[in-house]
């Protein structure tokens, strides 16, 4: 069973340098939402030996939430504001990639650095939830979209939880559902702040949200 | 029991009635109601703070909400900032009302956020679970983003974005940092109800994994230093100050910012007692505090806005107060009761600065000149409230932070100190080279309108300048005791008897 983890892992780290890569934000979106089914999937995977009702209940919600409704509150957001593409970032696209790929060096090494104990076949869980982690940092600092960003801040997210879902097992279910609920709750709120934007700008760059300096 | 029950109130009514505030058919109502709301918070959040003192901690909700002393003394100054502050909203939005610039539609949102506001930081300072109490601050960081744009215009647009985008970014790392300090408490093989109570992780500090436990908390400190303002994570403070409606700015200043503190207070004794107290952490906290004080003196110097010079302020006492925090023993003792003094100072200051800025319809502090004649009443708190926060003698300010300095020389950290005083001193020239001309400067005025002002309205200069100056001349021997138990719960359990005997 080891090797089907290792390969939704894999899955993992090539969606995070496809988001890297990618221009066309209705692709990211739908590379977003391909992670967030990937881990739902994944959270029953890790714990296929003591599958609960618990696991069950999560690995739902998430799948639901990270797999349909962000994905689909960013689409509306696009077409409210009509947004295409991110038109130009402050990383190109293939170096974005490249740094990528040392993001993903420096999570094999800070996989090592970290004492968590971890059942086997999931030595590269870590690596690959750090991963998913920097990528989105990457993306909320290198792109000027502010709706790239907000996928940038889902990204983070599912890196986090990815980290959570192998080492934490004992959170109880109503931390866990509220913070997946504040997840939700974040994206919408940017949301909204993003119509707002639009509506004050004409656009969503946010190296123009600049007056406010010193 | 009783008091049982007043906690549960002092965390309901603000939760239930922030809902009822936006059915409401007027914005007078909504104010009106919002008002209530908060003093009704305040009647129940009394009760459970005196029985905490009485009887010692209050559990509820099965040990996942608590009140200890910690908690109990920054629920106090919730209280009182938030009482305060709803008056004043009453005052400047009734102006805005007045002149027509704010809608009904704006008063619902507004004070339905407000007790929504006040509902989330009681929860951060109630959760005993530290994951109920990261929810918590993530609930602040969504309710009052909204606050800040009550007036939407490009500028409060841009500080929204930046407070979402930083703090939310803070948030995951806090999430993070959290996580690992439940990774960290494996060897005590708890199950999913307690994994994650201070309580359970605050007795067996001395078995949780000590590396992990740095890494949980360096991840923290960033996330909830992000929330707190220190630098260099507070790009987001000084627009956000700036964008945001007054009152709004004196709750962000006046207990936001607490808030977050309080949560590094919560782990810090925790992390002391994992890697065995050999100062790791306390040693962070100095660095961090001192960084935010010379970021905030450099900043300080060129600040054409009152508003966001009253933001770099924030920083630089929230540095103040992390940099006590570092120093321990009567630094810990110190940096509490600093809170109280910089939560009802930032609380009045904002308050002047907003009305001034209403009377003046400015906030250049090139172009606000005259304040004192323009409005006697408001001037005065402008004036005197900033004396007090760059540290004059005698308000409270002066004394925390002259118990700081104490705690440093005490330590014999005297590079700490120069750089305290250094900062201090920078802050202290600058800040008074903008208030006397704001004060007194420009031409004598041609016969310009009255302000129009509430009569209440001297009432919220002169009651928190009062009290700054009482305990800054003398402090009672209650709040005494309660500092100390709160400091003990951080593990400042030093003497300070010598200390307190040198209070004037």
């Amino acid at each position: 069973m080891g090797s089907v983890l290792e390969t939704t892992m894999m899955l993992l780290i090539l969606s995070d340098m496809a988001l890297l890569g990618l221009s066309r934000l209705r692709t990211c979106i739908a590379v977003a939402s391909f992670q967030g089914m990937l881990l739902g999937v994944f959270t029953l995977l890790a714990h296929e030996q003591a599958l609960t009702p618990r696991i069950f209940l999560i690995a739902a919600v998430s799948f639901i939430l990270k797999g349909f409704v962000f994905p689909q509150l960013l689409r509306r957001s696009i077409r409210e504001a009509s947004a295409q593409n991110e038109m130009d970032p402050y990383v190109g696209y293939s170096m974005s990639v490249m740094a990528g790929m040392a993001m993903f060096g420096a999570a094999l090494w800070l996989g090592e650095q970290l004492p968590l104990t971890l059942a086997a076949g999931m030595h590269l869980v870590i690596p690959a939830a750090l991963t998913t982690v920097l990528t989105g940092l990457f993306l909320i600092i290198a792109r000027k979209n502010a709706l790239s960003q907000c996928l940038g801040f889902i990204i983070l997210e599912n890196g986090i939880y990815a980290i959570g879902i192998v080492s934490v097992v004992e959170i109880s279910v109503l931390v866990e559902i509220g913070i997946l609920l504040d997840a939700a709750v974040a994206v919408v709120v940017m949301g909204v702040a993003i119509f707002h934007i639009n509506r004050q700008f004409d656009h969503l760059d946010t190296d123009q949200l600049d007056s406010l300096k010193g | 029991m009783y008091y049982e029950s007043a906690l549960w109130l002092s965390l309901l009514i603000p939760f239930v009635l922030g809902f009822a505030c936006n059915i409401l058919p007027s914005a007078r109502t909504a104010l009106g109601a919002m008002c209530c709301c908060v003093f009704g918070t305040a009647i129940a959040g009394c009760i459970a703070i005196v029985a905490v003192f009485q009887h010692g901690t209050i559990f509820i909700a099965s040990n996942w909400l608590f009140l200890d002393g910690l908690s109990a003394y920054h629920y106090g100054i919730l209280l009182v900032v938030f009482c305060l502050s709803s008056v004043y909203a009453w005052a400047y939005f009734g102006e805005e009302l007045r002149k027509g610039h704010f809608t009904r539609k704006q008063a619902r949102l507004f004070a339905g956020l407000w007790c929504e506001a006040c509902a989330a930081m009681t929860l951060v300072l109630f959760s005993n679970n530290l994951g109920i109490m990261w929810v918590g601050i993530e609930a602040t960081t969504l309710i009052t983003a909204f606050l800040i744009c009550i007036h939407v215009s490009r500028q409060s647009m841009e500080a929204m974005w930046k407070y979402i985008v930083i703090c939310s970014v803070g948030m995951a790392f806090a999430f993070m940092g959290t996580l690992l300090i439940a990774v960290s408490a494996k060897a005590l093989e708890l199950g999913p109800h307690d994994s994650l109570l201070w309580t359970v992780l605050y007795d067996n500090a001395g078995r949780l994994d000590p590396k992990l436990i740095k890494a949980a908390f360096i991840f923290l400190l960033v996330g909830y230093g992000t929330k707190a303002g220190l630098a260099p994570m507070h790009n987001w403070l000084p627009d956000a100050h700036m964008q945001a409606p007054s009152p709004v700015s004196a709750i962000f200043s006046g207990f936001l910012l607490s808030t977050a503190m309080y949560c590094i207070m919560r782990y810090m004794p925790v992390i002391e007692g994992a890697t065995g107290s050999i100062g790791w952490c306390q040693r962070l906290m100095t660095g961090f505090g001192l960084f935010s004080i010379a970021v905030a003196a450099v900043f300080i110097v060129s600040q054409k806005n009152l508003k966001r010079f009253l933001a770099y302020s924030s920083i630089e006492h929230i540095g103040i107060i992390s940099l006590g925090l570092g120093l321990g023993g009567l630094g810990v003792f110190a940096a509490l009761f600093h809170t109280l003094n910089h939560s009802l100072c930032k609380t009045l200051s904002f308050f002047a600065a907003g009305r001034m800025g209403q009377i003046l319809g400015t906030y250049d502090i090139r172009d606000m000149k005259g304040a004192l004649r323009r409005s006697p009443v408001w001037g005065t708190g402008l004036f005197l409230s900033i004396l007090a926060l760059i540290g004059a003698a005698p308000f409270s300010l002066f004394m925390s932070e002259f118990l700081i300095l104490k705690a440093a020389i005490d330590k014999q950290a005297f590079v700490i100190a120069f750089v305290f005083l250094l900062g201090l001193g920078i802050v202290f020239i600058c800040a008074l080279g903008y208030i006397l001309p704001l004060s007194w400067g420009g031409p004598p005025l041609k016969k310009a309108a009255p302000a129009h002002l509430f009569q209440y309205e001297s009432f919220l200069v002169y009651i928190p300048l009062t009290a700054l100056l009482i305990l800054g001349l003398w402090m009672p021997a209650p709040l005494q005791a309660v500092l100390q138990k709160a400091a003990e719960i951080i593990g400042g359990a030093a003497a300070y008897a010598p200390a307190i005997g040198l209070m004037p």
